[in-house]
């Protein structure tokens, strides 16, 4: 509460400076009128400045005078101007792109420097320009491919679903594409990602001192934003890839006010395929459109939708499809040239289908949520800022029906129970900078989770959906001693939490910082999973009177250097993280289809620890990155009496996603206007595994023997390998009215073959025993023709 | 159920061609007796018999190429309605044991095995449970991914009083284990498919379908699982140890392998040829 109180007094504090002038506006891309995310806007003679939101507006209110303004952004040029303030003003800038202006010298200076001032820490940028140039597999770029390349950021290996942040699941990851949450970021089972890198303007991972504004996901923020169109001119950009190709339209509907944005992309179909003979199909295709309308300086209003999904299929005897959709409208309003707010209403749905003609059903999983968000940002002065705002979630969770899929199947419908929760929060953050050196950022997030009725629910005796059998020595699901039936409007089990976060930064000198940085996260959701990464059918279950909310709580601290004027930077940073009631699940549970699924949850903690650091070269002819991360991630399920032994026998054990050291090189060097080259490099220690401790025959079976003593106790072997590209812009481009782009790659250059998994069986000729390694892609080279016109 | 959503994965795994074997240094634990006893009551038959053998083994590293077999142990069968000991003999001296007496498991009678090695004895009870004729099975014409797979029929009734618990053996030590779950009492059919490597063409081959317990359901699910029958990757549950429902009464952290369980089962035997 104290925290609360400090918060008013400051609030006051600011509203009586009346002798202060507030100048304000949007910052855009000149030749496309997009608005621009994260421009620095300084002003130099009183050390003062702030950046660009994520709709491109900045606010800063300084007193009574004659300033330089200085708007400066990676990649364009800086612009340096006179302003007199005497009364509030609005003002625009447009900033001209860096390569458009040949042989000239672009002075850079100043970037960087805000972001050593600034607290927010553990946070990574990517511009859609680099996750274009990084090389991925088969040439399609890929934001979260590209987002493993930073320090603290992992994936249970290629063709897995998900990304693991500083030893978090790939479940506690708040993927956010234009303020909606999208549940699955996967296409063909991971294999890319669903966010096509033409449509997308920003992306930022936050890793740690996560704001107030953001909460129901305990390890990141995948904040994302697409573009709102060229409102000048209409463009099409696409792309011919080996995989897929892409094209998107964007123009004015009214020039500088009304801008649309269509994208699509699509692989082909029979993608793979063609090596069987059958009637096979697989693919994936998305749609992302955008129109905004701007009515004046004060009011913006923007519909956005996504469509995408993935189908394979067999004959008819099989048929699996599976996407995320979200519609999404929002209304940006200033309510003065210093109160921004923006309100978004979103829908956004997950869904996932499966037809097996010879078991004679069909099956459909996935989970819908409605959800509104009203956030402001109050920039009070140049010393303090306030946001604040709500956020309700209404989700209804399908854990699957079941249906016949033909007449004679034999096969009898069951629905599952479905689940209902709302989530709702509300936040107050503030930064302040309390000297010149000293910037703090604080806020409080409140959370109301709230499992609503259900058409039925189990009770269990003492409460208790899972029991140890100690004469088998092993966890049993309890059978259920009632049923209860309860209306929508009923409240389950609610739980309430208070979310504090807070973060530092003091400027050691103009070129360095130490920040520092706690923040609480709650998470109501929980992905069932018990394999190593995610699947496209894995279910999310709401918490409720059997299975609590995760909670987390984190440290960082962090030592941050820009060298040469921001040319080079050096990011350092050590974090602690440490989460309650993190579910393991019993021997043999069943997931799928299981309309209780308590009785197979175990509740346990989870911790993970480790350094990063990042080292970059930002500007010049050759630019990259060096990311090294040291990393501990475990779990701990102790038995929930003396007599149990949990799991592990209720010692700590490794994650599935721990990875001891992770280092990765990236780097891309301008040869010429014609050629560009990229590489990039990776080496991860192996991911942990079980081995078998010995084999037993049965039925004729043979089998190997796990020891659940000794849970991901063995590891892969390291994953490494290197990716090269080169991209080609040949000279013609210049006179004609279309530009092309070819981009050869090779992925995995010298053929390594890394271990996807490692598999224990007998082999069916010899009849010996062996382990079998599968790896995923070998030296995969690729080729991409992109054009624009 | 279970592991359908493996299919599409493996489908992909299957392009890259990219499986090879590797050295692997495994850790190794003292060996456990493994008891496999498994009884089937052929109730279709005329007259009623049944399989009542019991094998016994002992666990051994990953890669060793030989299982040794237990064979001086004392095993023998208690009736515990009637009392009636069924005394057990490994005559061949290969782990596998049998009675000489005359034995088909009755219905709702508790039967304990007692087995006696290295001065420890175990035991473990069951019971019979019910199972239900196969009606027919057919040869189909339906492939799957590859295309040259063989579909096998099965038709069959099932009770819908009770929740029954199946498991398939299709030779070769192919099975299958189903719960009646989405067709409790229907007319039931479905498919399953040979690869194209676990069978050549023509063959005679018997499928037998037994009754068994939720319990032994759950069991050998895992076990199948674990076999290798289903290919891995990174969608592959956490394996774990496998416990069944015999225990050590000498020595309870010595806990044995394997599965003491009574089903009704039904063959059907079937030409199968090439299409």
């Amino acid at each position: 509460m104290k925290k609360l109180l400090i918060f008013f007094i400051f609030f006051s504090t600011g509203l009586y400076s009346q002798e202060k002038i507030t100048i304000s506006g949007t910052v855009y891309e000149n030749t496309s009128n997009e608005t621009l995310i994260g421009v620095s806007v300084y002003i130099p003679e009183l050390n003062a400045g702030t950046s660009t939101n994520e709709y491109g507006f900045y606010s800063l209110t300084l007193p009574k005078g004659k300033y330089t303004v200085q708007i400066s952004y990676l990649g364009f040029i800086t612009i340096k101007e006179q302003i007199k303030l005497t009364t509030n003003i609005t003002k625009n800038f447009k900033l001209n792109e860096e390569a458009e202006s040949l042989g000239e010298i672009v002075i850079q200076s100043d970037i960087e420097k805000l972001n050593v001032r600034t607290p927010q820490m553990s946070v990574n940028k990517l511009s859609s320009a680099t996750i274009k140039k990084i090389p991925v597999v088969l040439g399609e770029a890929d934001i979260i491919k590209s987002l493993l390349l930073l320090p603290g950021v992992t994936s249970a290996g290629e063709g897995a679903s998900g990304f693991n942040v500083r030893g978090g699941a790939a479940d506690q990851n708040l993927i956010l594409l234009d303020e909606a949450i999208v549940f699955n970021s996967s296409h063909l089972f991971g294999f890319f990602s669903v966010f096509n890198p033409d449509v997308i303007k920003d992306v930022k991972l936050y890793k740690g001192g996560i704001p107030a504004k953001f909460g129901g996901r305990l390890s990141s923020v995948l904040d994302i934003y697409q573009k709102e169109g060229n409102s000048k001119d209409f463009n099409i950009t696409g792309g011919i890839g080996l995989v897929s190709s892409r094209l998107l339209v964007e123009g004015p509907i009214e020039e500088e006010k009304s801008s649309f944005v269509v994208a699509g992309r699509a692989s082909y179909a029979h993608l793979f395929l063609p090596l069987f003979n059958n009637d096979n199909k697989a693919y994936f295709y998305d749609l992302n459109s955008k129109i905004n309308y701007r009515f004046n300086d004060r009011n913006n209003v923007f519909l956005s939708t996504y469509f995408g999904k993935d189908v394979f299929g067999v004959n008819e005897s099989f048929v699996n499809d599976y996407g995320n959709t979200v519609l999404n409208l929002r209304w940006n309003h200033l309510f003065s040239d210093k109160i921004f707010s923006n309100l978004s209403l979103i829908y956004s749905d997950y869904f996932y289908g499966l037809t097996l003609d010879f078991v004679g059903f069909e099956w459909d999983s996935g989970i819908t949520n409605f959800n509104l968000k009203y956030d402001f940002k109050n920039y009070l002065n140049d010393q303090f800022t306030l946001s604040y705002g709500i956020n309700n979630i209404y989700s209804k969770f399908n854990p699957g029906e079941i249906v016949p899929n033909r007449e004679d199947s034999g096969i009898q419908p069951e629905k599952l129970i479905d689940k209902y929760a709302n989530e709702f929060a509300a936040y107050l953050s503030a930064e302040q900078r309390i000297s010149e050196k000293l910037t703090f950022e604080y806020g409080l997030r409140y959370s109301n989770f709230s499992r609503l009725g259900q058409d039925e629910i189990n009770s269990y005796e003492n409460n208790n959906p899972v029991i140890y059998n100690e004469e088998f020595k092993r966890y049993e699901s309890a059978e259920a001693i009632g049923i209860n039936t309860y209306k929508r409007s009923d409240v389950l089990a609610s739980f309430q939490n208070f979310e504090p976060r807070f973060s530092l930064s003091y400027l050691v000198n103009e070129e360095s910082s130490v920040k520092m940085s706690y923040n609480r996260m709650v998470q109501y959701l929980h992905l069932l999973s018990n394999t190593s990464s995610p699947t496209p059918l894995d279910i999310w279950t709401p918490s409720g009177q059997f299975v609590k909310p995760q909670k987390l709580d984190q440290f960082a601290v962090g030592y941050f250097k820009s060298i040469k004027n921001g040319d080079y930077s050096l990011e350092t940073e050590a974090f602690y993280k440490d989460i309650q009631n993190r579910i393991d699940y019993i021997n043999g549970a069943n997931l799928v289809a299981n309309n209780e699924i308590e009785t197979v949850i175990l509740n346990g903690q989870a911790r993970a620890y480790g350094l990063e650091v990042l080292v970059k070269k930002n500007e010049g002819d050759f630019t990259g990155w060096f990311a090294y991360t040291w990393s501990k991630s475990e779990q701990q399920t102790p038995g929930r009496t003396e007599n149990e032994p949990g799991i592990n026998s209720g010692e700590w054990y490794s994650t599935p996603f721990d990875k001891t050291h992770d280092f990765s090189l990236n780097g891309s060097y301008e040869l010429s206007k014609k050629w560009t080259f990229n590489a990039n490099f990776l080496f991860q220690t192996g991911q942990p595994t079980n081995y078998p401790v010995g084999q037993y025959e049965i039925s004729g079976l043979n089998v190997p023997i796990y020891d659940d003593n000794r849970r991901n106790a063995d590891r892969l072997p390291a994953y490494h390998r290197l990716d090269i590209s080169a991209t080609l812009t040949p000279e013609k481009n210049k006179n004609r009215t279309w530009q092309g782009e070819w981009v050869f790659g090779i992925y995995n250059v010298y053929g390594r073959q890394n271990a996807a998994s490692i598999n224990f069986r007998q082999n069916r000729e010899t009849r010996r025993n062996e382990a079998v390694q599968t790896s995923i892609f070998g030296l995969v080279p690729s080729v991409t023709y992109n054009f624009k016109f | 159920m279970k592991n359908i959503h493996i299919i599409p994965i493996l489908l992909l795994f299957s392009l890259c061609n990219c499986e090879k074997v590797v050295d692997v240094e495994v850790p190794s634990i003292e060996p456990k007796l493994v008891i496999d006893a498994s009884f089937e009551v052929f109730f279709d038959e005329n007259p009623v018999s049944a399989k009542t053998d019991i094998k016994l083994k002992l666990s051994a590293d990953y890669f060793e190429e030989t299982i040794p077999v237990v064979t001086d142990a004392s095993v023998f069968i208690t009736d515990l309605s009637s009392r009636t000991i069924f005394n057990y003999e490994d005559s061949n001296a290969d782990g596998t044991y049998t009675t000489s007496q005359s034995f088909i498991p009755l219905e709702n009678n508790n039967y304990e095995l007692t087995v006696i090695y290295n001065n420890e004895t175990y035991k473990a009870t069951s019971k019979r449970i019910k199972s239900t004729p196969l009606t027919r099975v057919e040869q189909g014409n339906q492939t799957l991914f590859s295309g040259e797979e063989t579909e096998i029929k099965l038709y069959f009734s099932d009770d819908g009083t009770v929740d029954n618990y199946y498991i398939f053996d299709f030779s070769n030590s192919l099975y299958l284990a189903l719960e009646d779950r989405f067709f409790n009492g229907a007319e039931y059919s479905f498919s399953n498919f040979y690869q194209e490597d676990d069978i050549e063409l023509p063959a005679t081959v018997t499928i037998k379908m037994s009754g068994v317990s939720k319990e032994y359901y759950t069991y050998f699910n895992i076990l199948i699982d674990q076999s290798g029958q289903d290919a891995g990757g990174p969608f592959e549950s956490v394996p774990s140890s496998l416990l069944g429902n015999i225990i050590n009464t000498t020595n309870e952290d010595n806990f044995p392998l394997g599965y003491f369980q009574i089903s009704e089962s039904d063959t059907f035997t079937i030409d199968l040829e090439q299409r």
